[in-house]
């Protein structure tokens, strides 16, 4: 295609993107997606979902300005909430917790989000220049991802585990394991049997990430929140928490926000991978390649901006075999395919063909530019504001914890309208609790989550498809070397550290069973449940099982003899935080309050329904739980009736369940 | 699920009757009502589409003019959404389902989960049809189903999960025409398959030539992709040198296994449907209005700018196939099930 004719079109689709009413349906798209992107549990996929019977009246142009808009800067602003409360504001930006928030806690909010948003933006226009770079090349590089290819791109992912399992490797394999093992819960795709549903039809497809996510990160903090009933940053630095601080620190960093930015483009390019993945593999190159990887876990601003930049520059990469193959890099970009559908629009060659010749290249290039332009408009906006945001931190937890459990659970449910999503939020913020409390590594478990279907689908798929012969494709070799590298890599560098220095002294021998060992005695039990329970399952679906659980029950039973025998310890990813003291006996009671509204929620929302129940539950929660006064807890109250009854029932009809109580007596609710 | 600010489900279609009847004489029983269509798959994809395009025109042509929404329920291909209607799901003409018509071949053969008799849903009608044909691609080497006949080794069919469209018709083809066919199952929808075909993966793939036509519009212009046989009663207009699957069987067996198996379920493969129980007329008036709707001008140009096609089936129509699959000779069902379920 001749240079010229790309230059044009990438100049038509700049002008489109400015063109008056374009812009405002993009601005109104930013507005949106900001607000999602900061509230937890609301999440992008589900609120583009939410968005597109709307775009039935709109241009092409505009809908995608409007959606794209929208999409573009949730990344962004969720990276927000992650680093200033600890709890996700997307699913996408889980890692920039494990990093941000010890750095808002420390005081250094403003530097965390100055890092954050700073390497969001360099992300997001590396994403972007990705998807216009890719345009002319895009069909011969998807082309050669096939089904073996994919299969290694999985695996490879999986050996980043080491990373990210700080000094506590076999915790971190176990997590991943897992992580690997909850995957195969659902329908077995190939041959449709039933594995660990319980008979339960909403296991059929698995577990979603969104109430996982949601669960693991989020309610470990509320918890933690409610009981240390401080404000989140227990401490205040000058100049140093400054915001442009951490804008400093993305340009000494240049180099790995550039890496990770590439990370995530290229991950978005595999269809299967999304931001879900990618911003783990950053974190943990982050890591990797740090000199001084102790530091991570307790505040180093890399662990910000690596899943910074990768999240942001995924939605680029996801695009370019959305656009040029109509096959969705991710989730996303699964319900942007419907906008395509709804406006005529076939992806594929001719997406990449100039308007002169029958086809839509300046559309495709005004993608490219909404990108760029939201995100360049919500990190303007967000540091014109960024010093009174931070300031949020020292709210005191109090108040913050109860509408942010009603949003949770609101997230939970409204990715698919399944109430059972919210019993699974429960499940997984116990399973992260426990897990954060024991000092475990959890985003092992997210990582084999995430990658544990794609693996087992593409295993199938290139041995049925190429026999043993797979393993001598030239792509596959070269992804097995880069693999054996990775993994080896760091074992071997221990090594010379560890004959460099002198043996540590050995731990005093006390055999002692106590709730660590309590907790790896529940996963070996829950494993060795798990096959059993596979025996019937035949070869094709019982395989990836069996696989995954007797390494997985070995490596249980080893860190059991660990607990018991307390060798092998060392501190986890996140050490402890200087709390302020509590007696245990508040401490106790506190934390078993804090579970008692976390379930209380759920079960409000199931017995009365959302409207009523889940706003009920936030009144008392303020009132009862933490003792605020009536005018504070009226005011946050109200305000969430309007959001939930407001938005969510008056303006997109979203279906809430109306309550099993008045099911059972009858009534109806108006 | 159940709608909020409406009569509640819970009171009971007598209830809902006696005051809907007694309302009637003032007005129309859909006035100021909410009408839902709830879809079993995820936002964005084909069933969501049409779903939305149809709920974009429908109330204009309900007497009373309801607001008509559209509802996302998905899990397990639909079969979560589709339960739901047949069990909790009000029979009030208020809730109108749509879901994959091959879960209710399931049915027939006994699939686990479904908790269905897909012959008590009401059937309002359908806007398309989901005719197969299959596509290969000239890179394979095979571009007639001669030389597919002639072929030394297995061809590789692509497939998507168990029961899927995809799957099924080149199951039913292998074993009906016998050709040498190795059905490759696991991939995520017609993307994946698209996908896996141009890349050399695949030989080819089968379902809807409805949507292959237009989503593989370039490649199939181009010759790299040859549509090598279609599994319909009559030949497509735009592809009438194309061999019927039905007119290569060579057995009365093999004829009975492509009709129940791929051609029959074709024609209820996007149902709109209302729970049991729903009163006649309320099934009569939106049958009336979908058919209404398949004809305005204005949907028609929202489906001609989305590209959907539009091959109307009538409830009566659907409904009448849905009973002869369920009534299936247990014979031919072990056929099928043999077929399907290698």
């Amino acid at each position: 295609m001749p240079i010229a004719e790309m230059a044009e079109a990438f100049a038509a689709g700049l002008h489109q993107v400015l063109a008056p009413g374009t812009f405002g349906l993009m601005l109104f798209g930013i507005a949106l997606g900001f607000a999602v992107g900061i509230l937890p549990g609301l999440g992008g996929p589900t609120t583009l979902a939410l968005m597109l019977p709307f775009i039935f009246t709109m241009q092409p142009v505009e809908a995608f300005a409007f959606l794209l808009g929208m999409a573009a800067v949730t990344g962004t602003t969720g990276d927000i909430t992650s680093v200033l409360f600890g709890v996700p504001g997307e699913p996408t930006t889980a890692s920039t917790i494990v990093d941000g928030h010890p750095m808002a806690k420390k005081g250094e909010a403003g530097r965390a989000l100055g890092a954050a948003l700073m390497s969001s933006l360099v992300g997001a226009v590396f994403g972007a220049l990705a998807l216009a770079a890719a345009i002319p090349v895009v069909r011969p590089l998807v082309l050669t991802f096939g089904s073996p290819e994919l299969f290694m791109l999985a695996v490879l992912g999986l050996t980043f585990v080491a990373s990210l399992s700080g000094e506590a490797v076999v915790k971190g394999l176990i997590a991943a394991g897992m992580g690997l093992m909850l995957a195969t819960i659902g329908l077995d795709p190939i041959s449709g049997t039933e594995r660990y549903t319980f008979g339960q039809l909403f296991l059929w497809d698995g577990i979603g990430l969104v109430p996982i996510t949601i669960g693991f990160f989020a309610i470990p903090e509320i918890i933690d929140l409610a009981v240390q009933r401080s404000a989140i940053a227990r401490s205040t630095v000058g100049k140093l928490g400054g915001v442009m601080e951490g804008v400093k620190d993305t340009f000494r960093h240049f180099c790995l926000v550039i890496r990770c930015s590439a990370l995530g483009a290229y991950i978005g390019v595999i269809p299967g991978m999304g931001g879900g993945v990618s911003q783990w593999l950053a974190y943990a190159h982050a890591v990797q390649s740090s000199p001084r990887r102790e530091r991570f876990g307790k505040g180093a601003v890399e662990g910000v901006l690596g899943p910074g930049a990768a999240n942001n520059s995924t939605l680029g990469g996801n695009l370019i075999p959305t656009v040029a193959f109509g096959v969705p890099g991710g989730v996303m970009t699964a319900i942007l395919l419907g906008a395509f559908t709804i406006h005529g629009l076939v992806p594929g060659p001719s997406m990449l063909t100039p308007e002169s010749r029958g086809g839509h290249l300046s559309l495709t290039f005004s993608f490219v530019w909404t990108i760029v332009i939201s995100n360049l408009v919500t990190v303007t906006i967000c540091f014109l504001f960024l010093r009174q945001l931070a300031k949020v931190t020292q709210i005191r937890g109090s108040v913050l914890t109860p509408p942010i459990l009603l949003l949770v659970y609101l997230g939970a449910f409204a990715e698919k309208n399944a109430i059972e999503d919210l019993l699974l939020v429960l499940i997984f913020g116990a399973i992260g609790w426990a897990m954060e409390k024991l000092r475990w590594p959890r985003p092992p478990l997210i990582l084999g989550l995430v990658l544990g279907p794609l693996a087992e689908n593409r295993l199938f798929l290139s041995v049925d498809n190429y026999g043993a012969a797979w393993l001598w494709r030239p792509g596959v070799l070269v992804l097995i070397a880069i693999t054996l590298i990775g993994a080896l890599y760091p074992v071997f560098k221990r090594y010379l550290l560890r004959r460099e220095q002198p043996a540590g002294h050995a731990a005093v021998r006390t055999l002692a069973f106590d709730r660590t060992a309590l907790f790896t005695l529940a996963i070996v039990a829950a494993t060795a449940w798990a096959l059993w329970e596979s025996r019937g399952f035949g070869l094709r679906a019982g395989l990836f099982p069996w696989a995954i659980g007797f390494p997985l029950l070995a490596l249980g039973i080893l860190q059991l003899f660990f607990d018991v025998t307390r060798m092998g310890q060392h501190a986890g990813t996140r050490s402890p935080e200087p709390a302020p003291e509590i007696p245990p006996a508040v401490l106790a009671t506190r934390t078993v309050a804090a579970f008692g509204w976390i379930l209380g929620f759920p079960l409000a929302i199931w017995l009365l329904g959302f409207t009523i129940g889940g706003v009920l539950c936030t009144l008392l929660a303020l009132k009862i739980g933490s003792r605020e006064r009536w005018p504070i807890s009226l005011a946050i109250a109200a305000g969430a009736w309007t959001f939930v009854y407001g938005v969510f029932v008056e303006a997109l009809h979203v279906p809430f369940p109306p309550g099993a109580l008045f099911a059972w007596l009858h009534v109806s609710v108006p | 699920m159940r709608r909020r600010h409406l009569l509640p489900a819970a009171i009971g279609a007598a209830a809902v009757l006696s005051s809907a009847s007694g309302a009637a004489l003032a007005q129309p029983f859909y006035a100021g009502k909410t009408v839902r269509i709830v879809v079993g798959l995820a936002p964005g994809g084909g069933f969501d589409t049409y779903a939305r395009v149809i709920g974009r025109h429908l109330g204009k042509h309900i007497p009373g003019n309801p607001t008509v929404i559209v509802d996302n329920m998905p899990g397990a291909g639909s079969l979560v959404m589709t339960n739901f209607l047949y069990k909790v799901a009000a029979p009030d003409g208020l809730t109108i389902g749509h879901f994959d018509g091959a879960l209710i071949l399931g049915q027939a053969l006994g699939q686990p989960g479904i908790e269905f008799d897909a012959r008590k849903f009401e059937y309002i009608g359908a806007a398309a049809r989901e005719d197969v044909a299959c596509g290969v691609s000239k890179a394979s080497g095979i571009t007639t189903i001669d030389q597919w006949r002639a072929a030394k080794t297995p061809v590789k069919i692509g497939g998507l999960a168990p029961g899927s469209t995809p799957t099924n018709s080149g199951l039913i083809l292998k074993t009906a025409l016998g050709l040498r066919t190795q059905v490759v199952s696991g991939y995520k929808g017609t993307s994946a398959l698209r996908l896996a075909v141009e890349s050399g993966e695949i030989a080819g793939a089968c379902w809807s030539w409805q949507s292959m036509r237009v989503t593989w519009r370039k490649a199939l212009e181009a010759g790299e992709v040859v549509p090598i046989v279609q599994v319909v009663a009559k030949p497509f207009p735009d592809i009438p040198n194309v061999p019927l699957a039905i007119n290569l069987a060579t057995t009365e067996e093999a004829r009975q296994l492509i009709r129940a198996g791929v051609q029959n379920p074709a024609a209820f493969a996007r149902p709109l449907v209302l729970p049991p129980g729903t009163p006649q007329d309320r099934v009569a008036i939106l049958r009336t209005a979908l058919a209404d709707t398949l004809k305005d001008p204005a949907f028609l140009a929202d489906t001609e700018k989305a590209k959907l096609s539009i091959d109307p089936a009538t409830g009566d129509e659907m409904a009448q196939l849905v009973a002869e699959v369920l009534a299936l000779d247990p014979a031919l069902i072990v056929k099928l099930k043999a077929a399907l379920y290698p």
